[in-house]
């Protein structure tokens, strides 16, 4: 089936939709949100990233709905349980208190997803101002932060993470999201700025300066909500990276402490008991990587998705 | 104009002294940025509430207390402290430990850097020699089986994490076949001991390589020069030898840079495993036993170390692609 034939039958079925009454504003949102729509039609017609956004949504169910249904203790201590291997009552197996590690797991992987996400829009805030602060001006103060960020760039976070960590002295949610928001958000920035800088030369903001519009117009009608696209592709590609940092943190004995459980002092348990149960680390491991992988693939979806580029070429 | 013509003006001719000029600007860059990310470390040390000497946790006389003060420069504005550091740091200096009294930071880097270093270039030779031929076998047999196994191993390695496979190797390939295969848990003495580390580092650089230069293979067969390289009636050996290796492999050189960030982040963790004595462990160790003469000597040797290799990266980059040269520095 070719691409147009699909787009015409994909249009015919939205007429269709439009005319049982499903869509609310029938008309107008067809012209409206044409792009999105556009968007979301070559997402869903890419296997891989439909798999993965379905792996990514089984991921977040997983952390949010076990710790509801069951209704163990996950912090209770019983030493006659330690260790017991995986069983119909416990599908993962117990710790060394006797911890379900079921529901560890979960409640681990909510908490490294809470913080995954909220250091992600940390990182995209602090990127998408410093690059279109950047970007928008232009001039010397566009060269003298870039050249700041040049000095950072590259620079290897966990170093600083662990500093930022030692300057607050406890280790909390709002901590290890600064710490590893600190020295992450340089490439976010950096793309941000040329995103900025390709839209400004654009006609239609020609257009607009031309018939007076104030800065704040250009900046927030016309330059940032053309680069939404790339923010959202961005928010799934430093949403895996972060959440590897705070694994690796917690891993190494500076991030997440017990009782507290995340993925990464799940996985620092089971590495302390690996020589007799070295399953236990193998769980947390592979949640990681599958919420990195599923992240990874929705986030090449997403820019073949909504990269114009790639739409120019596939279409021709 | 439309994407793929490089325009003339970007291409400067190869004048030796052109050349020297990129080369002489990118190094001065360097200097500023160095003392920028000192400051910047040296500014986060200096908000890290406390150091070892306050009397919150054991009680010194003041005289005692002062003369620590003295001798780590504390009783000095800050500014004399960061010009003193700096000094430091481009003599080789690094100052006393705080915590371990007769060593120094430059004693600790001495002992513990080399056998970091061996252990990076060991997984850089890993990854390279695995990964780069991985990455061009599967771009000449595109959607092949062999492509389909690469990738999807190289998916996989890249998601893993690296306490997982080191973990797994340490129980398998040193603990249960310990007997056979005669690796160690843990320590770093002899090429037994090597293999393990070296192999679980590389595997997240090797990955990369092998899909980095597998898209820049699929990109270069496409290009016109390749058609017209075959339509002569080149042998597709040479083709590929000479034509398509020597434009695909320059991004691999580029990717150095950021690889060399990730090696240094993957050694923290595998140092910690394996019970390696290099520099990622005794970072860890600095900082929860609160010796920061160390973790700041360490952080800032580490970033210089990055910042070097941006500078050897980006010359590398104009020496092998004229292109780039008048964009950068």
């Amino acid at each position: 089936m070719s691409t147009t034939d699909r787009q015409a039958r994909f249009n015919a079925a939205l007429v269709q939709a439009a005319e049982a009454g499903q869509l609310h504003d029938a008309g107008a949102a067809l012209t409206r949100s044409s792009l999105w729509r556009d968007a979301l039609h070559r997402f869903s017609s890419n296997r891989a990233a439909v798999i993965a956004s379905a792996a990514f949504l089984v991921m977040l169910a997983f952390v949010v709905i076990v710790p509801l249904v069951k209704s163990e203790d996950p912090y209770a201590v019983d030493f006659s349980q330690a260790y017991q291997p995986p069983s119909a009552a416990h599908p993962f197996g117990t710790d060394q208190f006797g911890r379900d590690l079921l529901i560890r797991t979960a409640l681990g992987g909510r908490l490294s997803i809470e913080i995954g996400f909220a250091a992600t829009i940390a990182i995209m805030v602090i990127g998408i101002l410093y690059g279109s602060i950047s970007g928008f001006i232009g001039g010397w103060v566009d060269n003298a932060l870039m050249r700041f960020l040049d000095a950072l760039y590259g620079l290897p976070y966990l170093p600083f993470a662990i500093i930022t960590l030692a300057i607050f002295g406890t280790v909390n949610f709002w901590t290890m999201v600064v710490a590893l928001t600190i020295a992450s958000w340089f490439t976010t920035a950096r793309v941000m700025r040329g995103q900025i800088i390709s839209l400004k030369e654009n006609d239609y903001v020609r257009a607009a300066r031309a018939i007076g519009a104030r800065w704040y117009r250009i900046l927030f009608r016309h330059l940032l909500p053309n680069t939404l696209g790339i923010v959202i592709v961005f928010v799934f590609l430093e949403l895996p990276g972060v959440i590897l940092g705070e694994a690796f943190l917690s891993f190494i004995g500076l991030g997440i402490n017990p009782p507290k459980a995340s993925w990464g002092s799940l996985a620092q348990d089971g590495y302390t008991a690996y020589q007799t149960h070295p399953y236990i680390i193998v769980v947390p491991s592979i949640a990681i990587a599958w919420l990195i992988l599923s992240a990874f693939f929705v986030a090449d979806g997403l820019r073949d998705a909504l990269d114009p580029r790639t739409r120019v070429t596939r279409e021709a | 104009m439309p994407d793929g013509i490089p325009s003339p003006i970007f291409c400067p001719p190869l004048h030796p002294a052109y050349m020297a000029a990129f080369v002489v600007r990118r190094v001065f860059w360097t200097i500023p940025v160095i003392l920028l990310v000192i400051l910047l470390t040296f500014g986060m040390m200096r908000a890290i509430k406390g150091n070892p000497f306050r009397n919150t946790e054991r009680n010194i006389p003041a005289s005692i207390q002062k003369n620590l003060e003295r001798k780590f420069h504390l009783d000095k504005p800050w500014y004399v402290q960061y010009a003193l550091y700096v000094k430091g740091v481009f003599t080789y200096d690094l100052g006393p430990s705080m915590l371990q009294r007769n060593q120094t930071v430059n004693d600790i880097i001495n002992e513990h850097f080399p056998v970091s270093v061996q252990l990076g270039v060991f997984a850089m030779i890993f990854a390279v020699v695995i990964g780069v031929p991985l990455g061009i076998l599967a771009a000449l047999r595109q959607n092949s089986l062999f492509d389909y196994l690469a990738m999807a191993f190289s998916n996989i390695g890249f998601a893993i994490p690296s306490f997982l496979t080191s973990t797994l190797f340490l129980y398998f390939f040193a603990l249960k076949l310990g007997k056979y295969t005669g690796f160690p848990t843990f320590g770093w003495s002899g090429w037994r001991s090597w293999i393990l580390p070296s192999i679980a580092l590389g595997l997240g650089p090797m990955t990369y390589f092998a899909r980095l230069v597998r898209g820049t293979m699929l990109e270069t067969l496409q290009q016109d020069y390749i058609r017209t390289a075959k339509a002569k009636g080149l042998r597709w050996r040479r083709v590929v030898g000479v034509h398509v290796l020597r434009n695909s492999l320059i991004p691999a050189v580029t990717a150095a840079g950021p690889l060399l960030g990730y090696i240094i982040t993957g050694s923290f963790i595998i140092e910690t495993i394996f019970a390696i004595p290099g520099i990622g462990k005794y970072y860890v160790t600095s900082v929860s036993s609160r010796d920061y003469s160390v973790t700041m000597g360490i952080t800032v040797l580490l970033s210089i170390l990055i910042i070097i290799a941006n500078l050897v990266v980006d010359i590398l980059y104009g020496v092998l692609d004229p292109r780039t040269r008048d964009q950068r520095a």
